[in-house]
């Protein structure tokens, strides 16, 4: 299956493009010296290319189911669709000041009555 | 090239979702795909009690389009958000503000929209602009600091935003670009930051028009 050039990369194994073929046969030597058994290393372009995407492909990724999941930043909720649907968002409510106020409240307490 | 690919990998995502097995996951599917730069999203609040900059939220950065789509799934639209408010889209690091190193010597492609297009067009255009830069669709995409939205009563506008108003070739490629892509009729102009500090973008002239 034909994928992009990005997706092979990924699905394929990653670490460092080399692999060993083993020489069983004098026939499996390649004809010319110029090419390793079992084909060149250098398949890929090396490091340099400008990334490109072109928008059908960006928009054809948008149902992905990754594309799908709630960002993990912090956002405001004014700026949600569905402030219920992402984990982390951020409430300008009265009563997480009044706790987070009582957290710090409390370590310092902590801290005295341990120096004691 | 990828843009070969593109097509025929597109093409299999939607027989796999219409399709009844869910077995064979199209590898597009499995991964991230990383873009050149890693981008900022902002946003520009309009607190009366704060002052311009302490408006302006960086809200968080990405680099892969999925990343973008997670974020743009669960945010809201430019027409759904209040008369007032701005969305950034920037280079991690450069801060959509005149005054930073990035933009100095720059300016924009401005496309102003007429309320009527609040619905039809400002969303659509918005999307597509911010696919054009993350996406690297420019010729001269190293000239590219960002783009914003403003969200406002009388004109609705996005801003494209370039880093040298010297560099006219590079910045009409941009300009007819953003005009193809929008399929913009009319004729769009590009602005000098430092001339649009001293007076009103409606009368700041066009150093560029395409």
């Amino acid at each position: 299956m034909s994928a992009s050039p990005i997706a092979r990369q990924a699905t394929n194994v990653q670490a460092i493009p080399s692999r060993r073929v083993l020489i069983t046969d004098p026939t499996q030597m390649p004809d010319v010296y110029s090419s390793t058994p079992g084909g060149t290393v250098y398949s890929t372009t090396p490091g340099g290319t400008r990334i490109v995407y072109e928008r059908s492909f960006m928009m054809s990724l948008r149902q992905s189911p990754i594309s799908q999941t709630p960002p993990k930043c912090a956002l405001p909720a004014a700026l949600l669709k569905n402030p219920n649907s992402v984990p982390n968002v951020i409430q300008p409510s009265p009563a997480q000041k009044a706790r987070s106020n009582s957290i710090s409240f409390d370590e310092s307490q902590e801290t005295f009555s341990m120096d004691l | 090239m990828a843009g070969n690919n593109t097509e025929e990998v597109e093409g299999s995502a939607t027989t796999e979702t219409k399709g009844t097995t869910n077995t064979e996951v199209p590898p597009e599917f499995l991964i991230k795909h990383p873009l050149q730069n890693t981008w900022s999203l902002w946003f520009y609040d309009n607190d009366r009690n704060k002052t311009w900059e302490e408006n302006l939220i960086e809200l968080t950065t990405f680099d892969t389009v999925e990343d973008f789509w997670r974020l743009y799934h669960h945010i809201k639209l430019p027409s759904e958000l209040r008369q007032g408010h701005d969305y950034a889209v920037f280079k991690q690091g450069i801060r959509p503000m005149w005054e930073d190193d990035a933009n100095k010597m720059g300016g924009r492609w401005l496309i102003s929209l007429e309320k009527k297009q609040r619905n039809s067009d400002l969303d659509r255009f918005w999307l597509d602009v911010v696919l054009l830069l993350i996406g690297e669709n420019f010729d001269h995409s190293e000239e590219i600091c960002g783009a914003v939205v403003n969200v406002r009563a009388k004109l609705d506008k996005i801003g494209v935003w370039t880093a040298d108003t010297s560099k006219q070739h590079a910045n009409i490629e941009i300009g007819r670009k953003i005009k193809e892509q929008l399929g913009i009729h009319g004729k769009i102009g590009f602005q000098v930051h430092r001339d649009t500090m001293v007076k009103h973008s409606s009368a700041t002239k066009n150093l560029y028009t395409v």
